[in-house]
């Protein structure tokens, strides 16, 4: 068995220790002006990349991120399990039993909101395929669905907090919000896991066998699974050390869910999604629980894997000021229109329907996981992928300043409450 | 038991007993009397399904022997399908609550199908008390908990908690307002400081304090001891898991929003925690019609 000579070993921990502070700093500055740690953790990952620092100082730039081949084999594995445990823990936000409360009104709601944003890319994508740059020419419907899928994903912790300054987070209407884009994140990832199916070239099997051991999956963990998930954890709380077993389970587990959603042909984020979706869906799970496991993948794993894209592709490079004009432009427009008609469907004035339009258009930490996933399976070109990067960070910063302006917010609601 | 007339009569008026000539139908009969004493309702029997002259013989003498052959209570045997029968025939009389046997746990093939009990708790339009125990010699509510929970419809529950409870001189009434662990996840995840998440906790927490406050002020307690509690878990559950723990012989809680079907167990949520294994007793409160109004 070949193992990491001892210099790539010190070279693959330095890199760790080193992304992580780098990103930690980073990702705080950006804080202090209310814009969201990934943010600052890709920015870091960018200035030190081979799109700044690498360009001019490459052997500095290659000490925080070794390009050493045995080294980015570890590092290309390290953030394909960040990347698994971030999704496990997106799919713990999805509580089902929300959007079954919610009923038919959310899944409406949600279905504008997804339908038309959805709609819109794929039609966009699939007659005007060429403005999108040189990306995999194969299957145009393949691409087209994905930019369909792109700009219907939707971040829900700024949909919660746009709730929240509203103060509706609690009422009815933000219930049936909040299930809304609990039930685009579920339909978006189903969905995306299905382009990467029809992909296929990379794995033997062929798409039906695929994409019926796909529903099978999701129908068994979500029910049958689900159910025992839900027995197993009072007994695992009797009997293991906690939360310390809840962790090793439930990561266990997804990371078990992941390998078989490979196995089959679907990316492994997929697994893990709906595993996630699983546990967060128990009744025994606490607030603390959920917290340690949040806090471990979000502030240990997101950023390695933020802080690495800026090192993978070079943002200078491949910058097209086109077809980054045209993919923020679109998505802007497509989620503002359809998430702003489902909230005025589910009963919201006017102003605070564009306010939620405002919301879900931020895209946040998982269009960037979505746009990567599809520039590694090769379906998008380095170029789209710094322009969906860029939309997704520009959609997310302009979130809060646009419902400061549309309900006449001051900027921070909580400071003010706090003099 | 010394309210006032008119109180007694706002709350519940016609009730109706879902009559199946099971083991328990003389407790049943008995807990029917009880409420009949408390309340001065008018009582409809309801049986549903095909009858002999013999059980029409002994469910005349049991109403007989209870003392509730009275002029303005009144038997109706129907036939058809039990659920909707019953259910027709509350609309039709405008029947206040309706009385029915339940138990506690059922086969998860049954509990997924739905039982008649289940099946009218989820679709039935006026309040119904389930019973798990029902005595033969009742010994009225003592420990009632009572949903909380941020709800249009919870300010209704808890006044006719209240009202039940004055009239059965409960000993122990406790409110629990549950708060759920997921909903503060997502604000969690947001990326706020601590002392963030907190104050938008202690916000939504405080509000709901006053509502629930605020509620009690309006409310006549008379003597009542009232607890307040808050405890983290998802809605239905832990209110169910409560009464379970602190042997509450009532527990009541608000009527669900829409009509429940089969998603609504195998992705159980509110009402569906305690239907899946009744901790003891159960009212599900419905607003009168007047009440739905404002309440919506």
């Amino acid at each position: 068995m070949s193992k990491l000579a001892h210099n790539e070993v010190i070279s693959l921990i330095l890199s760790i220790g080193m992304m992580l502070i780098i990103a930690r700093l980073f990702g705080e500055m950006f804080r202090k002006f209310r814009m969201p740690l990934v943010v600052g953790e890709l920015v870091a990952g960018v200035l030190l990349g081979p799109s700044l620092l690498g360009r001019y100082y490459p052997e500095m730039s290659g000490i925080i991120f070794s390009t050493g081949t045995n080294v980015s084999i570890a590092m290309s594995g390290i953030t394909s399990i960040s990347v698994i445990m971030l999704l496990f823990v997106a799919g713990m936000e999805v509580d089902l039993s929300l959007i079954r409360s919610q009923g038919s009104t959310a899944v409406k709601t949600s279905f504008v909101g997804l339908i038309i944003p959805f709609a819109l890319g794929y039609f966009f994508a699939f007659n005007f395929y060429n403005l999108f740059g040189d990306n995999n020419a194969n299957d145009v419907l393949v691409f087209s669905l994905f930019i369909g899928t792109a700009m219907s994903i939707s971040a829900l912790p700024v949909i919660a907090r746009t709730l929240m300054d509203l103060g509706i987070f609690k009422t009815r209407i933000g219930m049936i919000i909040i299930a809304a884009a609990m039930f685009d994140d579920l339909v978006g990832w189903i969905l995306f896991s299905v382009v990467l199916g029809m992909m296929k070239g990379a794995v033997g099997h062929n798409f039906i066998f695929t994409f019926g051991l796909t529903i099978l999956y999701a129908a068994i963990m979500l029910t049958v699974g689900r159910i025992l998930i839900n027995k197993a954890i009072p007994w695992a709380q009797k009997n293991f050390s906690w939360p310390g077993g809840f962790l090793s389970i439930s990561l266990g587990l997804a990371f078990l869910g992941a390998a078989f959603t490979e196995y089959i042909g679907i990316h492994a984020i997929f697994g893990a999604f709906i595993v996630g979706i699983a546990f967060g869906d128990s009744v025994h799970l606490t607030e603390k629980t959920r917290e340690i496991v949040q806090q471990f993948v979000t502030n240990i794993f997101a950023p390695l894997f933020f802080v690495s894209i800026g090192f993978k592709v070079n943002f200078v490079d491949n910058f097209n000021l086109e077809i980054t004009a045209l993919v923020l432009g679109l998505a802007i427009a497509c989620k503002l229109i359809g998430a702003s008609l489902g909230a005025l469907w589910g009963g919201l004035k006017p102003n605070e329907a564009l306010a939620v339009g405002f919301g879900m258009n931020a895209r946040g930490a998982m269009e960037i996981i979505l746009a990567l996933l599809a520039l590694q399976a090769k379906l998008i070109s380095e170029q789209l992928f710094v322009a969906i990067v860029i939309m997704a960070v520009v959609t997310s910063i302009m979130a809060g300043p646009a419902l400061a302006l549309l309900l006449k917010l001051k900027p921070t609601v909580l400071e003010n409450e706090n003099k | 038991m010394e309210n006032s007339k008119t109180e007694k009569q706002q709350l519940f008026e016609k009730i109706a007993v879902a009559v199946a000539f099971s083991p328990r139908i003389e407790a049943i009969l008995a807990q029917a009397k009880e409420l009949q004493k408390i309340f001065n309702s008018h009582l409809l029997f309801i049986h549903v399904g095909e009858h002999t002259l013999q059980q029409e013989q002994y469910l005349t003498h049991l109403i007989h022997r209870f003392g509730l052959d009275l002029p303005h209570n009144k038997i109706v045997w129907d036939s058809g399908e039990p659920v909707e029968a019953i259910l027709a025939i509350c609309q039709k009389e405008q029947v206040d609550l309706l009385v029915a046997g339940a138990l506690e746990k059922e086969s998860i093939l049954k509990y997924v199908m739905g039982s008649v009990a289940r099946k009218l708790s989820r679709r039935v339009k006026c309040s119904m008390l389930m019973l798990t125990e029902p005595s033969i010699k009742p010994n009225g509510f003592k420990n009632i908990v009572v949903v909380g929970t941020d709800h249009p419809k919870t300010e209704n529950t808890i006044s006719v908690a209240i009202s039940l409870a004055k009239a059965y001189r409960a000993q122990e009434v406790s409110i629990i307002q549950e708060s759920d662990p997921s909903k503060l996840a997502i604000i969690r995840s947001d990326e706020l400081l601590e002392h963030e998440v907190e104050q938008h906790k202690d916000k939504i927490q405080k509000e709901e304090d006053e509502k629930i406050e605020e509620i009690l002020r309006c409310s006549d307690c008379g003597e009542l001891q009232i607890k307040l509690k808050r405890i983290e878990g998802k809605p239905g559950y832990v209110i169910t898991q409560f009464a379970r723990e602190n042997a509450a012989d009532l527990l009541v809680l608000n009527s669900p929003d829409r009509k429940m079907n089969i998603l609504d167990r195998v992705f159980p949520h509110d009402i569906e925690h305690a239907l899946a294994d009744l901790p003891c007793n159960l009212l599900i409160v419905n607003p009168k019609k007047d009440e739905d109004d404002n309440v919506a």
